[in-house]
């Protein structure tokens, strides 16, 4: 009992978390959507006491506190939504929230990468094949999870263990001071030393999103490795194509 | 640039991987499933940049393109397979495929679709393969 009370700023949005994603989840019968959303507003709030940060640039802290509330709401929303055309929906905005921690993090080439691959190709395609095969909209079993209590707990648990790690490694709670502890990471060797392309980083941290410095490190560091990305692409597209079902022997 | 931008973005990227697992173990449809992976992708690629922006080099990002990379093969084939299940079953239902595993584990039912009853072994107490499949039915032979 009084580990649970000194860790309380992590049980407790822990446990709400998990009330609310259960409460929400998608069942035959009437489940309390109102309920389950107040109860998810408590756990996000709470969250925010732990990971409350020391104050800062208050429109990045502004911008992240919106961009991490819209993705894990819109997350738990695509999640429990019993419609799966909204669900692909609710995936979208999530998306869009991830690119907006991605510009954050100053990377703004993935940002826009992200939102073309993802919103503009994969959304898009989902979309198509659930309006094709599900035209009446949310199917019987769209209303039935699979195993909904032991799914939730151990995703929780997981979540549990993820969130401790992190409070132990350096603190969640403000604990951990600006620069990095000493033997806190491995110190990786930027340039490869195999790849005569390799050149030494540029040390200037206002520079590492643009596309000069992350072309350089793309295309000399892990030149091989973009090659076999390709490879990869160009036999997942032969693989579709092969599997894919041909026309002539039916719809769709 | 402060410390704690670092530990709230790995709190964000793991709250989004546990609601993705969420989503993939519960959902029923096929397409919610492989949403649901990528949502998992995305807490992962939230944490690459958020390292990547701390340690000040690209390589975070390089490896979140690759992800992303990934990602497009992953959802390419996973389309063209459902397609192909959806053909076979008109459904998109994961359950409608539960037979294919094998005989003698467990079968984990949700609601909706029953456990089928297994018939009794007279030779349980014997040693035995794990069975590959089904025995297939051969008109007119006698078992």
């Amino acid at each position: 009992m009084n580990w649970i009370m000194d860790h309380g700023a992590v049980v407790l949005p822990l446990f709400l978390g998990w009330l609310a994603v259960w409460c929400l989840l998608p069942r035959e019968k009437a489940r309390s959507r109102v309920l389950g959303g107040l109860i998810a507003l408590g756990a996000m709030l709470t969250l925010q006491q732990a990971l409350l940060p020391p104050a800062g640039n208050a429109v990045r802290d502004g911008m992240f506190y919106l961009f991490s509330g819209t993705a894990i709401l819109s997350g738990g929303l695509m999640i429990t939504d019993r419609n799966p055309v909204f669900a692909a929906l609710w995936f979208a905005l999530s998306t869009l929230s991830v690119c907006g921690l991605f510009l954050i993090n100053s990377a703004p080439f993935l940002s826009a990468a992200t939102i073309i691959v993802y919103a503009g190709a994969i959304v898009v395609t989902f979309l198509f094949v659930i309006m094709l095969a599900q035209q009446s909209g949310a199917a019987n079993y769209d209303h039935r999870p699979v195993q909904p209590v032991a799914a939730t707990v151990m995703s929780f648990v997981l979540l549990g263990a993820l969130l401790f790690a992190l409070q132990e490694w350096g603190g969640i709670d403000g604990k951990s001071a600006d620069a990095a502890r000493e033997g806190q990471f491995a110190t990786v060797d930027p340039t490869v030393k195999a790849n005569p392309f390799s050149r030494p980083p540029v040390s200037n941290k206002a520079e590492i999103g643009s596309m000069r410095v992350l072309g350089r490190s793309l295309f000399a560091d892990y030149l091989y490795v973009v090659e076999l990305a390709g490879t990869v692409l160009l036999v997942a597209t032969i693989g579709a194509i092969a599997i894919a079902p041909r026309r002539s022997q039916g719809t769709l | 640039m402060t410390s704690t931008a670092l530990e709230s973005q790995l709190v964000v990227g793991a709250i989004l991987f546990a609601l993705g697992m969420i989503g993939f173990l519960t959902r029923r449809n096929l397409i919610l499933i492989v949403l649901s992976t990528e949502l998992m992708l995305h807490g992962v690629s939230l944490n690459l940049t958020a390292f990547g922006r701390y340690h000040g080099n690209p390589q975070g990002q390089v490896f979140t393109i690759f992800v992303l990379t990934i990602a497009a093969c992953e959802a390419g084939l996973a389309l063209s397979l459902i397609l192909t299940l959806y053909q076979r079953r008109k459904s998109l239902d994961v359950f409608l495929w539960a037979n294919l595993g094998e005989d003698d584990l467990p079968v984990l039912s949700g609601g909706g679709v029953p456990a089928q009853p297994k018939a009794a072994d007279p030779n349980a107490d014997l040693p035995h393969l794990t069975p590959a499949g089904r025995a297939p039915t051969i008109p007119g032979a006698k078992i």
